[in-house]
């Protein structure tokens, strides 16, 4: 079995955040429960300031520690899908620990006051036991596996698009956009990102063309000393977090 | 000996209604907002997940484990003097520990699930499992303990065997609690292995708090209605054991708070200075709910008084909920992740449905706490204790 990787390329990344609506388009997430989001920062003071930006999926990890927290398995790695790690949402019991131990943030409790007013939770309210029924959903559904739109109550995640990925035909290295046979079966962050900075492919298979940016540009982890071991790398300049610093007290 | 238990009459029986109604009300209202907008009537964000209903649960279990740590001085370690609370310490540690889950249950996305997927899914490694494990045997230890004392088995090999089990069990609890927040290494304000050493004196000075005060509440405030061993304790050991559980609070928080403040780590040192210090309610409940309680319990002219003991009682309750509150929301105020999406940290009140729980809670355990005072005898010792006390202690109350 594969084990999926995300490489992404700063030096190429515009902060466009196609790849945030892909995602949201593709998995019917609420405002602010972005599974799929590019963040912006500012690091230094003039004359060498500077602003960076960086698009944060779930890191999957090897070695996670949401998933080692979770008091019901609901969080969980699975191995026969390329390693990526699951919330099973007739498990979860909607504690939130898992969001306490995530070192990146990634996980969302969409049960909370709506980042944007009107709530669309209320103009496409649910009536099959989702939080919500937009007018197009995704057919996609995989409760088990945290796919399609959750119920109340419990976190949600990126899935690396996994309905998607599933599909792909047995021994795919490379799920490159530019592939014509394995196209529909690109993550949509990937697929849609116009500079192509996002890369997706097998981590175990020596000769993907992740595991050749990794090695040849120098991919690195974020927040490696976690030891959560993120199955998705940074190329290029500024794949790096900048320490907390509160806004200037007035 | 339950001379004058004011609770056994018409005051209890008013208090009785009274704390029904305030939990029905409180009750009711968070019902219905948890049913009409989910938990968008938490001001919680899944960029700070845990709220107000969390550091109210904290709060309960802890210092239901503190009256349990409490209970043990006399049944487990042999200081007798203790005896005379020791049955209304072992009640009142369950109906605080049922309040508690009480509170967590109505947090949680999905409480009635956890019944099932928690014992059936086995997860180990997580400290949240453990924490039902111990607590289920708290309770029940408990509630055995209990049973033995309202049989009369105050000194048996049986009763004793239970009570060091309770004990285990209260430390177990109340560690692996501290460690749920202590072994967050992504969370450096909780990052410390030392929180369970924390949690234990906070957990016995909150329990004091309560058994002090639900004491003189069950006695009319009065010392004339209290057997003479009970005076003996409240004149002698108690306050002196209030001051030492203080003072080692208070050293704590110190410590905790120079190497927070001197760490050139934000995730640290802004949460301490930004945060806690920059708060007027944490300061007001460092000072005057801690710091102002523990310099009156270390004054020998006014510690032993009434008034300073229900008073102490009261600014310690109040002054660890707040601290209990800091902690817990101060683990999650600097934004993780967020860049310039969260530039500053991350603003949080508990809002009027999740106020309306630690309500609830709080209603819940005088209710559990007034029914138990009125159908069990709380204030029952051992007839030993007694004896003892009518010619030593009781001397010493009158004096």
């Amino acid at each position: 079995m594969a084990k999926w990787g995300m490489v992404i390329d700063l030096d190429k990344c515009t902060g466009c955040q196609a790849c945030t609506t892909a995602c949201a388009m593709e998995n019917n997430t609420l405002p602010g429960e972005s599974w799929q989001d590019v963040l912006y920062y500012h690091e230094g003071t003039y004359p060498s300031a500077q602003m960076k930006w960086l698009p944060r999926p779930c890191m999957q990890c090897e070695n996670p520690s949401c998933v080692h927290v979770c008091p019901t398995r609901a969080t969980y790695k699975d191995m026969d899908a390329g390693g990526i790690v699951f919330v099973d949402w007739d498990k979860c019991i909607g504690c939130k620990y898992c969001m306490i131990a995530c070192p990146y943030g990634v996980r969302f409790y969409a049960d909370e006051k709506p980042l944007l007013e009107p709530d669309l939770r209320e103009i496409f309210p649910s009536s099959n036991g989702q939080l919500w029924s937009p007018p197009y959903q995704n057919p996609e559904q995989d409760w088990k596996r945290g796919i399609g739109i959750q119920p109340p109550g419990v976190v949600s995640k990126c899935t690396f698009c996994y309905h998607k990925v599933s599909k792909a035909p047995a021994g795919t290295v490379d799920l490159d956009e530019d592939i014509a046979e394995v196209k529909e079966y690109v993550p949509a962050c990937v697929r849609t990102c116009p500079p192509k900075a996002r890369f997706f492919g097998d981590l175990d298979q020596p000769t993907s063309q992740v595991n050749q940016l990794i090695g040849d540009k120098h991919g690195v982890r974020l927040k490696d000393h976690t030891g959560n071991k993120p199955q998705v790398y940074y190329l290029g300049a500024g794949a790096g977090v900048p320490a907390f610093e509160p806004k200037p007290r007035s | 000996m339950n001379q004058q238990n004011i609770l056994k009459g018409p005051a209890g029986l008013g208090l009785l209604v009274l704390s029904a109604i305030v939990l029905v009300a409180s009750f009711g209202y968070a019902f219905m907002s948890l049913s009409s907008q989910g938990h968008a009537s938490f001001n919680t964000s899944s960029t700070l997940p845990w709220g107000q209903p969390i550091a109210t649960y904290l709060y309960f279990a802890l210092a239901s484990s503190g009256l349990g740590m409490i209970a043990s001085l006399p049944l487990v370690f042999g200081f007798k003097q203790f005896y005379p609370v020791v049955k209304r310490a072992i009640f009142l540690a369950f109906v605080i520990l049922i309040s508690g889950m009480a509170v967590l249950a109505m947090e949680l996305g999905h409480v009635f699930r956890m019944i099932w997927v928690i014992p059936f899914n086995l997860q180990i490694q997580s400290a949240m499992f453990w924490m039902g494990v111990f607590y289920v045997a708290d309770l029940i230890f408990l509630l055995w303990k209990l049973q033995k004392l309202e049989n009369g088995e105050w000194d048996s090999k049986t009763s004793k065997q239970v009570g060091i089990g309770s004990f285990l069990a209260v430390l177990l609890a109340s560690g692996n609690l501290a460690l749920i927040f202590g072994m967050m290494s992504m969370r450096p304000f909780w990052f410390d292995g030392l929180l369970p050493i924390y949690f234990y004196l906070t957990a016995v000075a909150s329990g004091l708090a309560a058994l002090v005060f639900f004491t003189y509440l069950a006695n009319g405030f009065s010392r004339d209605n209290m057997s003479a061993s009970l005076q003996g304790l409240l004149d002698g050991a108690l306050p002196k054991f209030f001051a030492a559980v203080l003072g080692g609070t208070l050293l704590f928080i110190a410590v905790r708070a120079i190497t927070g403040l001197y760490t050139n780590n934000p995730e640290i040192y802004v949460v301490w200075r930004d945060y806690l210090f920059a708060s007027s309610t944490y300061q007001a409940s460092l000072w005057i709910g801690i710091v102002l309680p523990f310099v009156l319990m270390m004054m020998a002219s006014v510690r032993t008084s009434t008034g300073t003991q229900v008073l102490v009682s009261i600014l310690v309750f109040a002054g660890l909920f707040a601290e209990r509150f800091f902690f817990v929301v101060g683990g999650q105020v600097v934004p993780l992740f967020k860049g310039t999406w969260e530039w500053s940290l991350i603003q949080y009140t508990p809002s009027a449905t999740e106020w309306s729980l630690t309500l609830m809670g709080s209603a819940l355990l005088f209710t559990l706490y007034v029914l138990g005072e009125r159908m069990l005898n709380l204030s029952a010792e051992p007839p030993v204790t007694v004896g003892q006390a009518s010619t030593s202690g009781g001397v010493a109350a009158h004096a």
